[in-house]
C-alpha cells in the first residue's frame, strides 16, 4: 500500500512544482492538479479498505525515523482513513466543480487549492500537537485565501475578518502548547494523554487553552460571526469544501485532542454542543440567504456532533456509528446543497423556485434536505434513532429533547426552502444553466447518500430487517417517470396489488384490516389517476413513497422498521399535499407538525426499548420506563396524524387543497396511519391496567372535544373541500373516543368507524374532487343546480352523507349505535351528550353539500358541465357498494372485527341472533332496519310524486335585484353563510384558540431569533469581543474562576 | 525577590504584550492598528517561547568550543522552544502579510480603514 | 464608558487565565522531556551541531515543510489577490521618487555582499546560529536594498517562481530520499554524516537548509515584489 505520507509529499510536491508546470498552460495544471487530489483519494481509499475489510492494523507514520516523541508522527487508522477519505473525495469533487474558477483566475489559486487539502489530511493524522498547530494555520490561511477567488466588498470582508479571528484562536491554542510543553518536556499528543494534564498544578489551564481554541475552531454559537460571513460571501465552491472537508477535519481534530482533557469536559463539550445547535438552529429561522441559512445549518450540525462527542462514554461502542450517521449526511448533503447553490445561482431563498424549472433539481435538493432532518433512507436516520435509544436508555432525556428540539427548527426553515422550491412565484425568474462539471459532484453525492444510507442500515442487526423493496419501487417509478400517466398509473396499481398478494398470508386480522384499508384502498384511489393526461410529473414516485411507508408501518416487525414507515409516509404524504395549487403553507405546517409527531414518537420508543435487548414490536406491551410518559409521548405521535384537537390545524388546509384525488388518499387513507398507531399502543397498554386509566381518560375528552369542535368548525366553510376535512377531524375524533373507551363495544364501534370514515370519506372526497375537476372552484355558493348535471355524482354524494350523518338505515348508524352503548356501559355521559349534539351538527352541515351543491339554480357557466369522469366512478361505485353491503349485513364485518377485538377485550361482547346485534341496552338489526326505513321511504317518495305531480317549476331567471349588481355577488346566494344565525350564537366555540396558540410560538421563536441574531452587527471587531467574551465565560464556568 | 527571575520576567512581559494585542482588537477601529495588535500578540507568544526554554546560566543550544558535547544536557537551554519559536515567527509572518494586503484590497473598495464602516455582511 | 469598563473586566479576565497558569512557576533546573533527549543525542544521531537546527530539519522536520508551505502559500495567495482585476490602463503606471546617490552606489556594493552573507548563514545553518530562513529573509533583504535604489526595475516573475519551485521541489525530494534511502520522510542520514563540527556534516541539512534558503528567499522576493507592483491607491 502507498504510505500516507505520500499524500503530504505529492499535495506539496505538486504545489510547489506549479510554479514550473504552470508555465505549460492552465489545462495541463489543471489536470495535473486533479489527478494528485484524486492520487490522494486514492491513498485513503485503499487505507480505508484494508481497515475495512479488517485485515489492518493501525499504522504508525515516522517521520525521520525516529519514534515519538523525539519526532513528529502520523497515524493512519480506521477513523484516520475514513476521515481523510472523506476529506480528499469531496476535494477531488470540489476541485472538478471549481475547473471554471481555476480556468479564470491565477494559477497560484491551485496551489492554494491543493495545500488547504495537504492540511486538512494532516490535522488528521498528524499526533504531534505542535504539528497540529501549524497546519490549522495552513488550512486557515489558504480558506482566507480561497475566499478572494471571488473577491467583491463582501468577500474581502468576510476574508480578514477570518484571518483575523482564526489567527487569534490560533494564538490562544499556541500559548496552551507552550505551556503543554512546558509542564510535561513533550508535544506528542499520546504522551500529554498519558501525562494526565488536568492533574498537574497549571496543566488544567493549559487542556482549557487547548481545547477551547479547538472547540472555536468549530465555529460554536455565538462566537462564529467570522465563519457565517464566510460561509455566505464565499464562492459556493469553497463553501462547500469549508462545510464539508474542513469542518469534517476539525472535528476529527477535537475528538482526538479530547482525550488530553479527561471526562470532566466531556459534559462541557456537549454543553457547547446544545447551545451552537439551538442557537444557531433558531437563528436560521428568520435568514432569507441561501447560502448563509447553509452557514447556520453547518455549524449547527457540528454542535449536535458536539453533543454525541461529549457523551461517547455513554454511547460507547455505538458512538462511531452515530458520528459516521450524523456526519456523514451532513457532508455529502451540505456540499451537495453548496454546490447546488452555485448552480441555481439564488441568493434569496424565496428566489429558489427557479429550481422547479429542472425538476431533476428538485429531486436532489429534496434529497439533501431530507438527508439533512434524518428521513429514511439515509444515514442520519438511523444514527438519530440509534442516537435517541441510547440516550433514553441511559437516563439523558432531557439531551433527547434538546436534540430533538433543534432538529425540529432546522427542519423549519429547512422545509421552509423546500416550500419555496416547490411552489414559490418563478414566472419572473430565469432558467440556470448547467455545466457538465458542477453536475457530475453534485449527483455523486447525492448516489453516494442513499447507497451510504443502505449500508448504515445494514450495519445493524435491527436496520437489516428493513425491507427496501418498496422504497427501490419508488426509485423505479422516479426513474420512469418521463412516461405518460396511463402507464405509470398501471405499473403503480399493479405494484402495490402485487405488494398485497405477497403479504396478506403473514399478516393478523387488525393488520389485514389496515392493510386492506392502506394498500387496497390506495390502488381504487389511483384508478382515478387515469382521468389525467400528460405526465403528471412526480406525482407516482411520491404516491408510491406515501403507500411504501404506509405497508412499512404494517409489516414493521420491530419499532426501527415501523419508524422507518412512518418516516417515509410523512415525506410521501408532504409531497403529495404540497402538490396542489395553494398548498404550500400547508404543507409547511403538515410536515412540521409531523416531524414534531414523529419526534415525540421516536421519543417515546427511545422508552419503550428501555429495559429491553430487543426492538421488537412487542416491547410495546411492556414499558418499563416511565411507562405513562412513554406511552403519553406515542399517543400524541399518533395523534398529530390523527389531527388531534390543538394538533389538528395543518388538516384543513392540506386536505382541502390538495389534488382531487390526492384528497381521498390524504384523508380516507393517511389518516388511518395514526388510528393504526393508537391501536397498537392502546392494546399494548392493555385492557385491565389501571395505571394508564388517567391517560385514556384524557384520550376521550381530547376525542370528544375534537368530535365537537370539528364539527362546529365544518359548519362555517364555504369551501366544499375544506368542510370534508373538518368533517375528518370530527369523524377522527369519534375513533379516539371509541378507542379511549378500552371496552368491547368502544373498539367495535371505533373499527366501525374506521371502516365507515374509510368509505365515506373517500367517496365524498374523490366525487367532490371530481365535481371540483369540472366546475373549477372548491367554493359551495358558486356551485348549485348540479344534480341535472352531474346525477351520478349526486348518488354517490346523497348515499355517504346519510351513512357520514348517522342516520339508519345506513352504516354509519351501526357505528353510533355502538358508540353510544359503549360510552353508557362506560359512564361517560357528559362525552356522550358531546358527541351526540355533534351528530346534530353533522347533519346540518353534511345537509349544504346537497342543498348547495347540487339543489337550487345551476350557474350560468356550469350549464355544459358533464358528468364527473367515470376514472373518478368506477372506486366510488366500488366503494358505494362496499358502503351498502355494510349498512345491510353489518354482521358481516362486525362479526369477525367482534371476534378479532375479543382477544383483546372478552368481556361485554354483542351477542348475535342471525342478523340482529343484542347488547345490555338493546338491540338492532342492519336488514330489518334496511327494509323497513327503505320502505317508509318508498311510500313518502311516491306520495310526493303524486301530490306534487300538478306543481309548477320556477324559471330560473324570475329574479332581480333593483336593476343594480350587489358589490359581493355571493351574499346574495340562498345558500352563502347559511348558518350566521347559529353563528351569533355558538361564535365562542369558533375562536381559533389552537390557531392562535400555534401562531404565538412561531412568532416567538422568530422574535427571539430576530433579536438575537443582531449579536452579528457585521462589526469584524465585535467578533472579536464574543471569541474573547466566550473564551472567559467558559473559562468561569469551567474552571470556576 | 525569588519571584523576579529572568524567566519569569519574560513569561510576564510575553503576557502583557498578549494582553495589549487582545486591548488593542477589542478597541482599535482602524484595521491597521489592529494587524499591529495581532503582531504584539504574536511577539508575546514568541516572548513565551524564549522564556520557557531559559535556564539559568546556561548557553545556547550549540555545541562549540564553549560547550563540552558530553555534558550538553548541563549547559545548555532548551533547544525544543527556540525550534518552536521559529516556526512561530515565520507563521506569524505570513499571517501579517496577509492581513496587510487584505485590507489593502478592502481599503480599495471604500477608501476607508475604520473596521467598523465594513459592515455589508451580518446577521 | 461602559464599554470600555467591560473590555477592562474581560483583559482582567483573560489576564487570570495567564496568572493561573503561572502556578507552577519554579525556576527550572534541568532539561526535561524531548529537550534533555536532543541536547544528549541529537549530536551523536545527526551530527548537527546547532541543536535548534537539528529539532528544525530533522525531527520537526515535518513542521519546518508545513512553514515553508505557509510562506508559500502567503505569496501564492498575496500573488493572486494582488494580480487580481489587472487593467492595462494608464493609472497601472507607477511613478517612484528617483533614488538617492548615495543609496544607489551603496547597494551596488552591499547587494553582493548581503547576498554571500545570506548563503553563508543557510549553508552554516547545521553549525552556527542560523539557517535557512534567517538566511533567506537576509537575501530577500538585499532584493529590497534593490528596489529601494532602482524603483522602476522589474523582477520577473517566472524567475523566482522557477527557483521557488525547484528548491521546494528539492525539499520534498530529500524528504522522500529519507524514506527510500534511510528511515523516514525527511530523515537527514540519507548521507554520511562527516566530521562533526564541519561544513560537510550533518548529512542532508545543509543541502536541505540550502533549498529552505532559496525557497523562502524566493517567496519573500516575491511577497515584496508583489506588493510593490501593487498601483498606488489614491
Amino acid at each position: 500500500m502507498v504510505d500516507p505520507i505520500h499524500i503530504i509529499s505529492s499535495a506539496l510536491g505538486v504545489a510547489f512544482a506549479i510554479g514550473i508546470v504552470g508555465k505549460l498552460g492552465k489545462n495541463v495544471t489543471i489536470a495535473v492538479m486533479l489527478s494528485t487530489l484524486a492520487f490522494m483519494a486514492f491513498i485513503s481509499l485503499q487505507w480505508f479498505m484494508a481497515f475495512f475489510s479488517g485485515e489492518q492494523e493501525t499504522t504508525q507514520i515516522f517521520t525521520a525515523g525516529f519514534k515519538p516523541p523525539i519526532s513528529i508522527n502520523l497515524q493512519m487508522g480506521f477513523n484516520e482513513a475514513l476521515f481523510t477519505l472523506l476529506v480528499n473525495v469531496v476535494g477531488l469533487l470540489g476541485g472538478i466543480y471549481l475547473i471554471d474558477i481555476f480556468k479564470k483566475q491565477s494559477k497560484n489559486v491551485l496551489t492554494v487549492f491543493l495545500v488547504l487539502i495537504m492540511g486538512l489530511n494532516v490535522i488528521i493524522m498528524t499526533r504531534d500537537i505542535f504539528n497540529l498547530f501549524v497546519f490549522m494555520e495552513i488550512v486557515s490561511i489558504s480558506i482566507a485565501g480561497l475566499v478572494f477567488m471571488d473577491e467583491n466588498l463582501k468577500s474581502s470582508q468576510a476574508g480578514l475578518k477570518y484571518l483575523i479571528a482564526t489567527s487569534v484562536i490560533a494564538g490562544m491554542l499556541l500559548i496552551g502548547i507552550i505551556f503543554a510543553y512546558y509542564f510535561t518536556g513533550t508535544l506528542n499528543i499520546d504522551d500529554l494523554i498519558a501525562t494526565n494534564l488536568t492533574t498537574i498544578k497549571g496543566g488544567g489551564i493549559v487542556v482549557f487553552l487547548i481545547l477551547i481554541s479547538i472547540i472555536l475552531e468549530l465555529k460554536p454559537f455565538p462566537a462564529n460571526g467570522w465563519a457565517l460571513d464566510v460561509y455566505e460571501s464565499s464562492t459556493p465552491g469553497l463553501g462547500a469544501i469549508i462545510s464539508a472537508a474542513a469542518a469534517t477535519a476539525s472535528f476529527f481534530v477535537l475528538s482526538k485532542v479530547m482525550d488530553i482533557a479527561g471526562q470532566e469536559w466531556y459534559y462541557y463539550i456537549s454543553l457547547i454542543g446544545a447551545i451552537t445547535f439551538i442557537g444557531s438552529n433558531l437563528l436560521g429561522l428568520k435568514q432569507d440567504n441561501a447560502k448563509r441559512l447553509l452557514g447556520y445549518s453547518s455549524i449547527g450540525q457540528l454542535g449536535l456532533l458536539m453533543i454525541i462527542l461529549g457523551f461517547r462514554d455513554i454511547l460507547g461502542d455505538q458512538t462511531p456509528y452515530v458520528i459516521f450517521g450524523i456526519l456523514v449526511s451532513h457532508y455529502f448533503a451540505k456540499a451537495g446543497l453548496f454546490w447546488l447553490s452555485g448552480i441555481v445561482k439564488a441568493q434569496k431563498l424565496t428566489d429558489w423556485a427557479v429550481i422547479r424549472k429542472k425538476p431533476f433539481f428538485l429531486f436532489l435538493m429534496g434529497t439533501f434536505l431530507f438527508a439533512l432532518i434524518g428521513f429514511p433512507p439515509f444515514p442520519s436516520f438511523f444514527a438519530k434513532w440509534t442516537l435517541v435509544m441510547e440516550l433514553v436508555g441511559s437516563g439523558n432525556v432531557t439531551w433527547v429533547i434538546i436534540v430533538l428540539f433543534g432538529s425540529m427548527l432546522e427542519a423549519v426553515y429547512l422545509f421552509r426552502w423546500f416550500g419555496y422550491a416547490i411552489k414559490g412565484e418563478n414566472e419572473h425568474l430565469e432558467v440556470f444553466k448547467i455545466d457538465l462539471h458542477k453536475m457530475i459532484p453534485v449527483w455523486i453525492v447525492a448516489l453516494a447518500l442513499y447507497a451510504v444510507g443502505y449500508f448504515t442500515a445494514q450495519m445493524t442487526e435491527v436496520g437489516a430487517t428493513i425491507n427496501f423493496i418498496p422504497l427501490a419501487f419508488v426509485g423505479v417509478l422516479l426513474a420512469i417517470d418521463f412516461l405518460p400517466v396511463f402507464v405509470k398509473n398501471t405499473i403503480a396499481i399493479a405494484g402495490m396489488l402485487l405488494h398485497f398478494y405477497f403479504v396478506y398470508p403473514d399478516l393478523d386480522d387488525i393488520r389485514l384490516l389496515f392493510e386492506v384499508i392502506f394498500i387496497i384502498g390506495g390502488a381504487l384511489a389511483l384508478i382515478a389517476g387515469y382521468a389525467y393526461k400528460g405526465k403528471r410529473s412526480g406525482f407516482y414516485p411520491v404516491a408510491i413513497l406515501m403507500y411504501a411507508g404506509l405497508t412499512g408501518i404494517i409489516e414493521a416487525s420491530t419499532t426501527l422498521e415501523f419508524f422507518y414507515g412512518w418516516e417515509l409516509m410523512t415525506a410521501g404524504s408532504y409531497f403529495l399535499i404540497i402538490r396542489g395549487k395553494r398548498s404550500m403553507p400547508h404543507g409547511l405546517s403538515y410536515i412540521l407538525f409531523s416531524i414534531g409527531g414523529a419526534y415525540a414518537l421516536l421519543a417515546g420508543l427511545g422508552m419503550a426499548h428501555v429495559g429491553h435487548t430487543t426492538f421488537g414490536m412487542d416491547i410495546l406491551n411492556n414499558i418499563q420506563y416511565l411507562p405513562v410518559w412513554a406511552y403519553a409521548l406515542i399517543i400524541i405521535g399518533f395523534l398529530t396524524k390523527t389531527a388531534a384537537l390543538g394538533l389538528h390545524i395543518w388538516l384543513p388546509g392540506a386536505h382541502g387543497e390538495a389534488e382531487s384525488d390526492v384528497s381521498p388518499m390524504v384523508s380516507a387513507i393517511l389518516l388511518k396511519a395514526g388510528v393504526f398507531g393508537l391501536v397498537l399502543v392502546l392494546i399494548g397498554m392493555g385492557a385491565e391496567n389501571n395505571q394508564y386509566e388517567m391517560l385514556t381518560y384524557a384520550l376521550g375528552w381530547l376525542g370528544a372535544l375534537t368530535v365537537i369542535l370539528g364539527s362546529i368548525m365544518a359548519l362555517f366553510q364555504e369551501d366544499a373541500k375544506r368542510l370534508l376535512a373538518y368533517s375528518s377531524i370530527s369523524q377522527l375524533g369519534y375513533i379516539v373516543l371509541g378507542l379511549a373507551v378500552m371496552s368491547h363495544l368502544g373498539w367495535l364501534g371505533a373499527f366501525t368507524y374506521v371502516i365507515n370514515h374509510f368509505l365515506y370519506k373517500f367517496i365524498l372526497f374523490m366525487t367532490l374532487g371530481a365535481v371540483v375537476l369540472r366546475v373549477g372552484t372548491h367554493n359551495m355558493y358558486q356551485m348549485g343546480g348540479l344534480i341535472k348535471r352531474m346525477p351520478i355524482a349526486f348518488i354517490a354524494v346523497l348515499i355517504s352523507i346519510i351513512a357520514l350523518a348517522g342516520i339508519p338505515p345506513l352504516s354509519g348508524f351501526a357505528g353510533k349505535w355502538l358508540f353510544y352503548n359503549a360510552l353508557i356501559a362506560k359512564g361517560w355521559y357528559f362525552q356522550g351528550v358531546i358527541t351526540f349534539i355533534s351528530s346534530g351538527i353533522a347533519f346540518l352541515y353534511l345537509w349544504r353539500l346537497i342543498h348547495t351543491v347540487f339543489l337550487g339554480q345551476l350557474k350560468d357557466n356550469h350549464r355544459n358541465v358533464k358528468d364527473i369522469s367515470i376514472w373518478f366512478s368506477i372506486p366510488i361505485f366500488v366503494l358505494l357498494i362496499g358502503l351498502l353491503t355494510f349498512s345491510f349485513k353489518p354482521e358481516w364485518v362486525l362479526q369477525p372485527l367482534g371476534n378479532m377485538i375479543a382477544e383483546f377485550f372478552p368481556t361485554g361482547q354483542l351477542t348475535w341472533n342471525g342478523g340482529t346485534a343484542i347488547s345490555q341496552y338493546g338491540y338492532w338489526s342492519g336488514s330489518v332496519l334496511g327494509i323497513t326505513i327503505g320502505s317508509i321511504f318508498m311510500l313518502i317518495l311516491i306520495w310526493l310524486l303524486v301530490s306534487t305531480r300538478k306543481a309548477h317549476k320556477v324559471k330560473q331567471f324570475d329574479i332581480t335585484y333593483s336593476g343594480e349588481r350587489p358589490e359581493r355577488p355571493e351574499t346574495t346566494h340562498v345558500a352563502y353563510n347559511v348558518f350566521e344565525g347559529v353563528y351569533k350564537a355558538i361564535w365562542i366555540a369558533t375562536i381559533p384558540l389552537v390557531e392562535t396558540f400555534w401562531t404565538r410560538v412561531t412568532n416567538l421563536l422568530h422574535d427571539t431569533a430576530g433579536f438575537t441574531r443582531r449579536l452579528y452587527s457585521g462589526d469584524g471587531q465585535s467578533y472579536m469581543l464574543h471569541i474573547v467574551v466566550f473564551i472567559v465565560i467558559t473559562y468561569l464556568v469551567i474552571i470556576g474562576g | 525577590m525569588q519571584y523576579l527571575t529572568l524567566q519569569n520576567i519574560g513569561f510576564a512581559t510575553g503576557f502583557i504584550l498578549i494582553l495589549i494585542g487582545i486591548w488593542g482588537f477589542l478597541t482599535q477601529k482602524n484595521i491597521i492598528k489592529i494587524i499591529i495588535s495581532f503582531a504584539l500578540f504574536d511577539t508575546g507568544t514568541h516572548l513565551l517561547l524564549v522564556a520557557v526554554a531559559y535556564i539559568k546560566d546556561r548557553t545556547a543550544p550549540i555545541i562549540d568550543s564553549s560547550v563540552n558535547s558530553a555534558n550538553a544536557v548541563n549547559e545548555i537551554v532548551d533547544p525544543v522552544p527556540h525550534a518552536l519559536a521559529l516556526t512561530a515567527i515565520v507563521i506569524g509572518l505570513g499571517i501579517t502579510a496577509l492581513m496587510l494586503t487584505f485590507t489593502l484590497k478592502l481599503f480599495k473598495h471604500k477608501k476607508s480603514l475604520d473596521i467598523t464602516k465594513y459592515k455589508d455582511l451580518k446577521w | 464608558m461602559i464599554k470600555k469598563v467591560f473590555i477592562f473586566v474581560l483583559l482582567l479576565g483573560v489576564g487570570s487565565i495567564f496568572l493561573s497558569l503561572s502556578d507552577n512557576f519554579k525556576e527550572q533546573k534541568e532539561l526535561k522531556g524531548i529537550g534533555r533527549y536532543y541536547a544528549e543525542n541529537a549530536a551523536d544521531e545527526l551530527g548537527a551541531a546547532n541543536l535548534v537546527t537539528a529539532v528544525v530539519v530533522t525531527y520537526r522536520g515535518l513542521d519546518t515543510l508545513g512553514e515553508v508551505s505557509i510562506l508559500f502559500l502567503t505569496s501564492a495567495i498575496l500573488g493572486f489577490i494582488l494580480s487580481l482585476k489587472k487593467t492595462g490602463s494608464e493609472d497601472d503606471k507607477q511613478v517612484f521618487l528617483p533614488a538617492s546617490e548615495i543609496l544607489v552606489t551603496a547597494s551596488k556594493v552591499m547587494i553582493p555582499i548581503i547576498f554571500i552573507f545570506g548563503a553563508y548563514v543557510f549553508i552554516n545553518g547545521h553549525l552556527t546560529p542560523g539557517g535557512g530562513f534567517q538566511g533567506g529573509a537576509i537575501i530577500a533583504s538585499a532584493i529590497v536594498l534593490s528596489i529601494l535604489a532602482k524603483p522602476e526595475s522589474k523582477i520577473s516573475h517566472s524567475f523566482i517562481s522557477t527557483i521557488e519551485s525547484i528548491a521546494g521541489i528539492g525539499f520534498i525530494g530529500a524528504g522522500i530520499l529519507g524514506i527510500v534511502l534511510a528511515s523516514g520522510f525527511l530523515d537527514n542520514r540519507i548521507m554520511e554524516l562527516g566530521t562533526f563540527g564541519t561544513l560537510i556534516s550533518a548529512g542532508a541539512i545543509p543541502i536541505i537548509y540550502i533549498f529552505v534558503g532559496m525557497k523562502v528567499g524566493a517567496e519573500l522576493t516575491s511577497i515584496l515584489v508583489n506588493l510593490k507592483e501593487t498601483k498606488n491607491i489614491e
